[in-house]
């Protein structure tokens, strides 16, 4: 079934094979590694039972360093149980995708799926961008930092018991069912939706998302929302209308870890209040809103903590030509540019930010895994997909949908 | 210049061929991208969606609206061949379907090394597929260059 192959090459073969290659014996390593992140001066670490912390780093494999990859510590336990619990460590923090995802391989405890009343399981194709992910829907009461939510409908990619993949399914692209795949040993999807597919999976049986599965059999399946993978951030007890992602600023020379802080709740506590940040509604069936860009409206446009660099059009940028880097801009003088993010509400906020060229970040320091300036062409003219170099050195908050909060009411993000 | 004129409902004829189709399974895999004009009414049935048929000055357009509300549009040159086929929407349709003898240039290029999730691009000179977008909010678009019509601009197949 998994068809991802674990070669031997490190994976970021764009970037570290090409260093690995040509720098290694020839240059010293610059840079010196250790971690080249700074808070703004006056900013105060936030503190409180709703604070989790979140770091990027190489990730859960030494073999596939990640790059620019932000992730938490989750708990899962057993519904009802404080002892058959476990702690799992780089989950991916993502805010362009809704529910909790969990690698079968790493995942100890034994969760429960949920059934069909005939005692069938219900089984999800989880759609990513460039492939699917399928396993089993079970039930876990998680835990993140001091929030909790009791028997929250999360997936088990990848589980051995049920290998059967639909041809709807496997027909979106190749399978994303390991650890390697995945780059994380989970997700935490904590964008503005609280469910994964929506209204859309509980009035039809949709290709490819939802299945009822026996031993031998597959059948795509309506289910209602509160069975649907869930974002748990919009299911905990208290501060539950939205996140507050806190990084600090990368250095131009990149850095081997960013610490920062993943608050829930907008307005909740003393340590998430909304300040004079722009507030920028989002559509309420995609997450989208627009990018004013080089004269262009970019009205598919997304911020997603999931996406390692910065992905637009830009025909005034040179593209990188070495073999794995063709997507990616090559400027070996780093270029300012200047965007205007627009909500659906009208309110708009400018952007700089700055294309470097990714064929040489981190130089020949195979320890620095976070870069502010990584940019790429987006396969689609309509949008600008503004990954976790737009994070660093910002305070963003995420409101979710139909939730309220003293500026407004979500789905918006504001930064 | 593009001259949209009134759209053809041939949505029962989809559903007989859906019927018939089911009937004679598993022949289903007859896809479009690079295929005859007629293979859209195969992804039609075969996505279970509904179809609409727009001439334009330089190619046919069938838009077909799947039940997920995504939409997958197929444009047909004069040849009668499909030339270029894009989609957009909360799901990602059947590119095994859609993109035909294709796919398997997708997947490995979905495939390539990496670790978490990336767009996916392919730049040859006989295939173009660009894919990106997010949970609920995905879409692409796949062509066949040296099978695009003379006048018809890439940039608004979308």
């Amino acid at each position: 079934m998994l068809r991802l192959t674990p070669i031997g090459m490190p994976s970021r073969a764009w970037r570290f094979g090409l260093c690995a290659a040509l720098c290694w014996p020839v240059l010293s390593c610059g840079g010196g590694g250790g971690s080249s992140a700074s808070f703004a001066s006056g900013s105060s670490t936030p503190t409180g039972s709703n604070v989790a912390d979140i770091v990027v780093d190489a990730g859960p494999t030494s073999t596939k360093p990640n790059v620019n990859t932000l992730f938490t510590t989750v708990t899962v336990c057993v519904p009802g149980s404080t002892t058959n619990c476990q702690t799992i460590d780089h989950i991916q923090v993502d805010t362009a995708s809704y529910g909790l995802r969990i690698l079968a391989p790493v995942l100890t405890v034994s969760l429960p799926v949920q059934t069909a009343g005939n005692g069938a399981s219900l089984v999800e194709c989880t759609q990513f961008v460039d492939g699917y992910s399928w396993g089993p829907v079970a039930l876990a009461d998680v835990q993140i930092s001091g929030e909790s939510a009791a028997s929250v409908p999360v997936q088990v990619i990848g589980d051995a018991n049920f290998t059967t993949v639909p041809a709807d399914c496997s027909s979106i692209g190749p399978a994303e069912d390991t650890v390697a795949a995945f780059g994380a040993n989970g997700i935490l999807g904590i964008g503005v939706f609280a469910q994964d597919c929506g209204s859309n999976c509980v009035s039809a049986a949709v290709p490819a998302t939802y299945y009822v599965c026996t031993s031998t059999l597959c059948q795509a399946t309506t289910v209602l929302l509160a069975n649907q993978v869930q974002n748990p951030a919009t299911l905990f007890a208290k501060d539950n209308n939205g996140v507050v992602v806190q990084l600090p600023s990368v250095a131009a020379q990149g850095a081997a870890t960013v610490a920062g802080f993943l608050i829930f709740g907008i307005d909740t506590q003393s340590n998430n209040k909304s300040g004079n940040q722009s507030v920028l509604t989002v559509d309420p069936n995609s997450g989208d809103f627009t990018t004013l860009f080089n004269g262009k409206s970019l009205t598919q446009s997304f911020l997603d903590t999931g996406s390692n660099g910065l992905y637009f059009n830009d025909t005034g940028l040179t593209q990188c030509t070495a073999s794995g880097f063709a997507t990616f801009y090559c400027q070996v003088n780093p270029q300012g540019l200047s965007a205007v993010l627009q909500g659906q509400n009208g309110m708009s906020a400018s952007v700089d930010f700055t294309v470097g060229d990714a064929e040489t970040l981190g130089g020949n320091d195979p320890s620095l895994v976070a870069f502010a300036t990584l940019a790429g062409t987006y396969p689609n003219t309509d949008a600008f997909d503004w990954g976790l170099p737009f994070y660093y050195g910002r305070t963003v908050y995420t409101a979710f949908e139909k939730a309220a909060t003293s500026v407004g009411a979500g789905p918006y993000i504001a930064f | 210049m593009r001259k949209p004129r009134p759209t053809i409902n041939v949505k029962k004829c989809v559903v007989s061929s859906a019927l018939l189709i089911a009937a004679l399974s598993p022949c289903i895999a007859a896809a479009a991208l690079g295929e005859p004009e007629t293979s859209v009414q195969t992804d039609a049935a075969g996505l279970r969606g509904s179809i609409k048929v727009t001439p334009h000055a330089n190619y046919r357009l069938h838009e077909i609206q799947l039940p997920s509300g995504t939409r997958v549009r197929e444009f047909a040159g004069s040849d009668g061949k499909v030339f270029a086929v894009a989609w957009n929407g909360p799901t990602v349709p059947n590119l095994r379907q859609t993109l035909g003898q294709y796919f398997d240039n997708y997947v490995t290029a979905a495939k390539a090394p990496h670790s978490g999730h990336h767009h996916v691009q392919i730049r040859e000179s006989n295939l173009v597929v660009q894919a990106g977008g997010h949970m609920r909010a995905f879409s692409g678009l796949a062509y066949l260059p040296q099978a695009v019509p003379d006048g018809v601009n890439v940039g608004d197949l979308r």
